[in-house]
């Protein structure tokens, strides 16, 4: 039962992660029809960037990440301007975005490549806090995150129900043609949704640089596991969608690492595929 | 010289995999990204078998080919559902799941991370004969392709690409077809992946990575998707290509992260300039 609650809490301290890369994904995918293999090198540029200023030149850490996000948004618009908005201008579909967009996603790499060699890397000194309750071993980091993604989703939520171009967000997620029809900017709002839909992704990409470390890879994988997420939750619903895809998946993935820690992809991919067949428009389509 | 054919014999070996990948992704418009775990699985096969329980090279060959062709039924069955984009991510899921068989599974030979130790017959054991078998199996297999996509098959194969709908109007199912191919192309993968293991006479698991997958994708974009030629040719010009930064004089761990960004920035720049490649005969406009 101990052991059963243990891993619970892991999960959903995973799931936090999942939520914040799955939602920016969600974001670009449901309003504009982008498949953005890259929102995982953006999670990757913040993390290395908090890497190097907080451990490697020991500036503090707030400062570090703040910086760390910056350079996430940057990357996610300028990857927008440069890579996708050539390829629409010059009449290419969706599947010319995806290829360019894992192109833009393997350069990066390729730098940190060649930078870091693969070493995987944390962020901090020493151990992360713990303390125990009822034989259950709490991280104190955990609440961090869950104080991050709660205050992230709760800015989205009001962003997007609140606010004049939160409509236009949603009016985008319904039907992107009638939203540019009845006067939607979207040249500003996809501006705005690349922005914010970066700036979680850098978030994510700092407190996973503070938390478990980084390696070249892991910009793939965290979209691969987001992507799954999205596909869980359905994409109907971006905030709610993600929260319960990324809790599910969170908690599976933490109960299969617990059990057969070797098999992590395996597990999320027979995830994915089980959900496929079973409930093809998600938990919540 | 030695050098030479080994380099010719890694082109002749890439090369089938193109092909089998073009089939699938140029032809049938079925986006995977996963090839690399087909050609992990045939050189796994081939070289257990040789290696480990003494069959003969050729019928371990044969049967991984096989056994690759069955893995890739298996794998596809479960996708048939999903379209588009998730359909190449779920590829790109088989790509890391394989990896962890390998990673996992996969016997490996004592005190290293791979397998070596490969009996080959007189037509594989030295570099020039090896080099001419090679690439008389690659000649074969790109008239095969060819014959292949001339035929009324290559025609239903198309219709599943571009009208999956008027196909199913004419009675029959795009699926059959898409299923047919699949597994024809992963049997072809396993073949090019027991011929690889003997060109490199070692194999461990980070030769199946994502890696590997992307550089199939961009061997048959720069060439051309829906062209046999087109196959051939990404696979010549790029391996020449990469061969000739070694003339770079660049320190040797910067040599793989350089390539995979050229090869990035290849992608971006074949999406925005010329969708269809050197010779394709199809692009990416939806």
């Amino acid at each position: 039962m101990t052991i059963l609650l243990q891993v619970l809490s892991t999960g959903v301290g995973l799931a936090g992660y999942y939520a914040l890369i799955a939602v920016g994904f969600a974001l670009i995918f449901g309003t504009l029809r982008i498949f953005h293999v890259a929102h995982g090198t953006v999670f990757m540029i913040a993390g290395y960037a908090f890497f190097s200023l907080h451990r490697l030149l020991g500036v503090n850490v707030f400062a570090s990440a703040v910086v760390g996000v910056f350079c996430a948004v940057v990357a996610g618009l300028a990857i927008d301007k440069i890579v996708y908005g050539p390829v629409l201008r010059r009449g290419g579909g969706m599947f010319a975005v995806f290829i360019a967009s894992l192109g833009a996603a393997l350069i990066v790499e390729a730098g940190f490549l060649a930078w870091s060699k693969g070493v995987v890397s944390v962020a901090r000194t020493g151990m992360l806090d713990t303390f125990i309750v009822g034989g259950v071993a709490f991280r104190a980091f955990d609440f961090v995150i869950f104080a991050f993604v709660a205050a992230a989703f709760g800015a989205l939520y009001l962003w997007l129900h609140r606010t004049s171009t939160g409509l236009e967000v949603r009016g985008l997620t319904d039907n992107a043609y009638l939203a540019a029809v009845v006067g939607v900017n979207v040249r500003r709002t996809r501006y705005a949704i690349f922005l914010i839909a970066s700036a979680l992704a850098g978030l994510a990409g700092v407190l996973v640089a503070y938390d478990t470390g980084l390696e070249p890879s892991i910009g793939f994988k965290m979209l691969f596991i987001g992507v799954v997420a999205v596909i869980l939750g359905g994409v109907r619903n971006i905030l709610l969608g993600t929260v319960v895809g990324a809790t599910c998946l969170g908690v599976l993935t933490a109960f299969a690492g617990f059990l057969f820690p070797e098999w992590n992809s395996f597990t999320i991919f027979l995830i994915m595929i089980v959900l496929i067949i079973i409930r093809p428009q998600g938990i919540l389509g | 010289m030695e050098h030479l054919l080994y380099i010719g014999t890694l082109i002749a070996v890439w090369t089938i995999v193109a092909l089998a990948a073009n089939l699938v992704i140029g032809y049938t418009g079925m986006m995977s990204m996963g090839q690399a775990a087909y050609l992990g699985v045939g050189a796994y096969v081939t070289a257990t078998l040789n290696i480990l329980l003494g069959v003969n090279f050729y019928l371990a060959l044969l049967i991984g080919s096989i056994i690759t062709a069955v893995v890739g039924a298996i794998t596809l069955l479960p996708l048939l559902r999903i379209g588009g984009f998730y359909f190449a991510l779920a590829t790109l899921g088989i790509n890391f799941v394989f990896f962890d068989f390998f990673h996992n599974l996969a016997p490996r030979v004592e005190g290293s991370e791979g397998l070596y130790g490969l009996q080959l017959p007189d037509l594989l054991a030295s570099s020039a004969p090896r080099f001419a078998t090679t690439v008389a199996v690659a000649i074969a297999c790109a008239l095969l392709c060819q014959a292949i996509v001339t035929s009324p098959l290559g025609r239903a194969l198309r219709a599943t690409r571009d009208r999956p709908d008027a196909l199913a109007a004419l009675g029959k199912d795009p699926r059959r077809y898409q299923v047919l191919i699949w597994t024809f192309a992963a049997g072809l993968t396993g073949l090019a992946g027991g011929l690889y293991a003997a060109t490199l006479f070692y194999i461990d698991p980070t030769l199946f990575t994502l890696d590997a997958s992307i550089l199939v994708l961009v061997y048959i974009g720069v060439g051309g998707l829906a062209s046999t030629t087109g196959s051939v040719l990404g696979v010549i010009l790029l391996i020449a290509f990469n061969e000739s930064l070694r003339f770079l004089g660049l320190p040797s761990q910067f040599v793989g992260p350089f390539q995979q960004a050229i090869y990035g920035l290849l992608l971006i720049l074949l999406m925005i300039f010329r969708r269809r490649g050197l010779v394709g005969k199809y692009d990416f406009t939806e």
